[in-house]
């Protein structure tokens, strides 16, 4: 095969590679040669070595904030949706009645687009709030909890859809044995069904804790921030850093770079460590 | 013993799941109802059914329709994605193809960076990629195919490869030794048992496409605007757009994807899992 | 499902064939506008001027709050703004690569009072095309009202006789305890603070304090220029903001934690529909007022009052004029881009046509000497303004706002009149907030 295939490179790779090259590897390139730099349009860079990296934690507290409330947001909404998510996964695979019809119900906000979700969140919880004279931008906490309940409708039943392949991934023999062996359902979840399912888990918890970090429509529509930048996340502290005030770029690639390595690193250290977990056959 | 125990927790089970489906369906429902109301009426208490008082029948949908140029955003939101869509499957899965294939430094390289593409956040890339696309005149609704095909070509790849990787490579061999050219060869033999994972990959890209705002908004925002961008900017309190209109916008918004959503349920479905399983 | 796909896939290829049949055109004026109560009439304006040139103006619209984000990055693009907007001297350092030199143009010529311009060195870089004024706008009719009252609180008997702080503290106050009575729910429409639409306080309240805090350095002879040299800020008449913006939310139609939520549209619905009889806002509002569904407020009882901040002398203070809004051409597209942009500009404020635009659906008070005297606009705002600039012993403020740092000490200065609001931060939070913030912006 290599021989007559080998030489299509062009044909078959090339174009998909030229794009990816555009769009993505030489601005990533790109990308982190200018955060070392100041500049305006990207001709006019000027060297300034690490200056922009020392700015973007020093000049304000917007990215430490942004940093912390980032991550205390993915902890909190990582941990509730993979609950939920499997929790609701172990109930769909019982067989009981309306099953197709509820999977069809839960999985459906995740088709819908982050902007619009935003929106309609926060015409329900201002609403909610006005009863106690209040809204979203009363308190940070509100833009908080706001978020983790909407990325909670998001998502929990797109993470149930995998826990629920994976559930039924399970053969029936281990299941049965256990229950001869006097096993209760708790137990048998415990020792059978979690750990036959890891590989869901890793996958569940990567697409939440990647998903939960980059956030950025839905913040961008349920508080853009309010009050104060109290509630932007890293992504929208990065947008704003570049969009929202002039000669702030460099820092901004410079804040993006970290953002970049702080998810892959995230990322990787959590897809190392449930991967080691996984169970074969 | 057991099986009543088993009954009565499956009814309970049923309740509870019930109440919670109309918990997951209240937001859109409330959205839906609001958009029926009268313009003052809905920030305050956007949990009231409309009344005889608060009651517009159409006239937000109107109204907002004709303000804001939804029509053509969602004209616009069409052509993207079907379009990136059509370009990313086939552009992907001949090059998933080759780099399975063809083992060679080269080809193990990039499976890794485009499997390294899918963690990146967009921010690291969109400022300098927005200037790539100005500069090379790929900022419009067909340019911008481009840049989707670049951006797609990460988790696509990726999943059409492990795809690939299971499938035996003999028949695909034995077409090319009886002088079937590579081209015919793919489209052929490997395209059609790529179905499966062809329909969820285009369904995972046009979620995303569809429901993009921030690359489209950079890219060709001021030009040309898709749904998102067009929902943004109503917020973004233009002079006369107004509570109603907005919920109305918002409806049609959300339309189009759930009807897509209950048409193609089953493939959407599998595609999600298929891509979770093959990671 | 192949016939639906097939379907599909033709509909949408109709579309790209009909967007690119009515493009057409090299020379394209592209303008981006920062006002979003009129950008209905610009593209009106815009298919005028085709019609009769066959020249193609683009017209977008910056959303409210958005104006620097849009400009900053379609500035960057290839076919960046022809026309944009600087906000004064400020704006102008920031853009000063992008403004192309207008000394020579017709539109300079045009300009009544040449000192109003944007100048560096002797090169003219942004023309001011309107000039407006703020105030307290308020609806006669329910003021009457309130005078009729047997009970009320104060000796005067019209708004008129309103001439400072404290006499509009104590109509303020009197006409919230009597609200029920005179059928409206506040005072004040409300104070909006939601994201972007913040501007009214940051900027034009702030105004206030800061004149009388420049106008005290008798070194320059405009509290702009005085503004522009001060590195650092007293905020000496900060207590003066705080009271009148005290009197704003506590004696308002929505309670103070709401505030956070409602924009200047809100605000300006509230007073149209006569929900409270008064709002501060500027001769631009008129067509939010006007072409609020609904509106019961008659042309004839819309008035300005000064804004009071309690200041010795006030009695002889005006409402706040000037301008924030100046045209400014992109030195960076080509020489006929530029000159086809100069040319609609003075098409605009020149030509019989332009000037019914202007004058009518517009309503700018354009500072040109090729309008004449009833070529003003005549809506009952803008009539307002006029008169109040012209009245005998009363001096208008100017506006120095143009000398604050930067757009970021603003969205600073906004973000904490939030939370004072809100309760979670003191007025003295505030005013270090202010001071550190016009220093480290400076600073820049």
């Amino acid at each position: 095969m290599q021989k007559s295939l080998a030489k299509h490179f062009p044909l078959f790779v090339a174009p998909t590679l030229i794009a990816f090259l555009i769009s993505f590897l030489i601005p990533f390139v790109m990308g982190v040669y200018l955060s070392f730099t100041e500049f305006t349009t990207v001709v006019d860079a000027k060297w300034v070595g690490i200056d922009n990296y020392v700015k973007a934690f020093t000049a304000n507290t917007d990215f430490i904030n942004a940093l912390w409330f980032t991550v205390k947001f993915a902890v909190v909404s990582v941990v509730s949706i993979n609950f939920f998510a499997f929790i609701t996964a172990v109930i769909l695979t019982r067989g009981i009645r309306g099953t197709n019809f509820f999977r069809t119900v839960f999985f459906m906000p995740n088709l819908i687009g982050g902007i619009v979700l935003g929106y309609i969140w926060q015409i329900i919880i201002n609403g909610y709030l006005y009863k106690y004279q209040v809204t979203l931008t009363y308190d940070a906490k509100y833009g908080f909890w706001g978020l983790v309940i909407l990325m909670n409708w998001q998502l929990i039943g797109y993470m149930m859809v995998i826990y629920i392949a994976g559930i039924q991934n399970i053969p029936n023999d281990l299941i049965d044995a256990a229950k001869v062996d006097g096993a209760g359902p708790l137990q048998i979840i415990r020792h059978i069904i979690i750990p036959s399912v890891m590989p869901a888990i890793t996958i569940c918890l990567f697409l939440t804790l990647t998903n939960s970090f980059r956030l950025f429509d839905q913040n961008l529509a349920l508080t853009n921030g309010a009050p104060a930048r109290k509630t932007a996340m890293l992504a929208l502290d990065i947008y704003n850093t570049f969009y929202g005030r002039n000669n702030w770029e460099g820092v901004g690639q410079a804040k993006a770079v970290i953002f970049f390595v702080l998810v892959a690193t995230i990322a990787y250290l959590q897809l190392k460590l449930t991967r080691s977990k996984e169970v074969e056959g | 013993m057991a099986y009543s125990r088993q009954k009565i927790f499956n009814v309970i089970m049923f309740f509870i799941m019930s109440i919670l489906s109309v918990v997951f369906l209240a937001p859109l429902f409330i959205v839906l109802m609001n958009s029926f109301k009268g313009n003052l009426f809905i920030a305050d208490a956007p949990f009231v059914f409309p009344s005889k008082e608060t009651f517009v029948s159409f006239n937000n949908y109107l109204n907002g329709l004709s303000k804001t140029g939804f029509i053509k955003s969602f004209g616009w939101s069409l052509f993207i994605t079907v379009f990136s869509v059509l370009v990313i499957i086939i552009g992907t899965s001949m090059t998933a193809w080759y780099i399975t294939r063809i083992k060679n430094k080269l080809t193990k390289f990039l499976y890794y960076l485009f499997a390294f593409s899918m963690i990146v956040p967009f921010q690291m890339v969109m400022f300098p990629m927005s200037k790539m696309a100005n500069i090379l005149n790929l900022d419009n609704p067909v340019g911008i195919i481009v840049i989707y095909l670049g951006f797609g070509a990460g988790l696509s790849v990726f999943t059409f490869s492990g795809f690939i990787k299971s499938i035996p490579a003999d028949i695909e061999e034995s077409a090319l030794l009886d002088g079937c050219k590579p081209l015919q060869t793919f489209f052929m033999v490997v395209f059609p048992i790529l179905k499966p994972t062809a329909i969820s990959v285009a369904i995972l890209n046009a979620m995303w496409i569809w429901n993009d705002y921030l690359l489209p908004y950079l890219v060709i925002g001021s030009k040309y605007r898709t749904i998102p961008i067009a929902i943004q900017y109503l917020k973004g309190g233009y002079g006369s757009i107004d509570m109603g209109a907005m919920m109305a916008m918002l409806v049609l918004a959300i339309v189009p994807i759930v009807i897509f959503y209950l048409v193609c349920q089953k493939y959407i479905i599998k595609g999600v899992i298929e891509g979770a399983v093959k990671f | 499902m192949k016939k639906i796909l097939a379907f599909v896939l033709i509909a949408t290829l109709a579309f790209p064939m009909a967007a690119c049949a009515t493009s057409s055109g090299t020379m394209e004026i592209y303008f981006l506008n920062f006002k979003p109560e009129i950008a209905e009439v610009y593209d009106k304006i815009a298919a005028d001027y085709e019609k009769e040139t066959g020249v193609k103006v683009r017209v977008v619209t910056a959303a409210s709050g958005t104006y620097e984000t849009t400009l900053k990055s379609e500035i960057a693009k290839k076919d960046a703004p022809t026309i944009f907007q600087i906000n004064g001297p400020v704006g102008f350092q920031e853009w000063k690569d992008y403004c192309a030199d207008l000394k020579n143009t017709k539109l300079y010529s045009y300009l009544s009072d040449k000192s109003l311009a944007i100048t560096e060195g002797d090169g003219v870089y942004g023309i001011p095309y309107v000039v407006e004024g703020y105030g307290i706008i308020y609806n006669n009719a329910i003021m009457e009202k309130y005078f009729a009252l047997s009970d009320k609180a104060v000796n005067i008997s019209s708004a008129e006789e309103i001439r400072n702080f404290e006499t509009l503290k104590a109509v303020v106050e009197d006409m919230t305890a009597k609200k029920d009575v005179l059928g409206i729910e506040g005072v004040f429409a409300s104070t909006s603070l939601n994201q972007g639409e913040q501007w009214r306080w940051q900027t034009h309240l702030a105004n206030l304090p800061f004149y009388y805090e420049f106008k005290e350095n008798k070194n320059y002879d405009n509290t702009v220029l005085a503004g522009l040299a001060a590195n650092e800020i007293e905020f000496k008449y900060a207590n003066n903001f705080k009271n009148i913006f005290d009197l704003y939310i506590e004696n308002s139609c929505t309670p103070k934690n709401l505030l956070g939520s409602k924009s200047v549209n809100d605000s300006m619905a509230e007073f149209a529909l006569g929900k409270v009889a008064m709002v501060q806002n500027g001769n631009w509002a008129w067509s939010q007022i006007a072409g609020t569904e609904g509106n019961v407020v008659k042309a004839e009882d819309i008035k300005f009052l000064p804004i009071y901040i309690g200041m010795p002398g006030e009695e002889n203070q005006g409402l706040c004029i000037g301008t924030e809004n100046y045209f400014a051409i992109n030195s960076k597209v080509s020489k006929e881009n530029q000159e086809a942009s100069i040319a609609f500009l003075e098409w605009l404020f020149s030509s019989e046509k332009g000037k019914s635009y202007v004058k009518n659906e517009l309503g700018f008070i354009a500072p040109f000497n090729t309008f004449e005297e009833n070529e003003k606009p005549t809506d009952p705002l803008a009539k307002e303004v006029l008169a109040w600039m012209e009245k005998d012993g009363v001096t208008s403020v100017a506006w120095t706002f143009a000398a604050f740092p930067s757009e970021e000490f603003k969205n600073y200065f906004g973000d904490a009149l939030l939370e004072y609001t809100q309760g979670s931060k003191t007025w003295d939070d505030v005013v270090n907030v202010v001071k550190d913030s016009w220093k480290s912006e400076k600073a820049k």
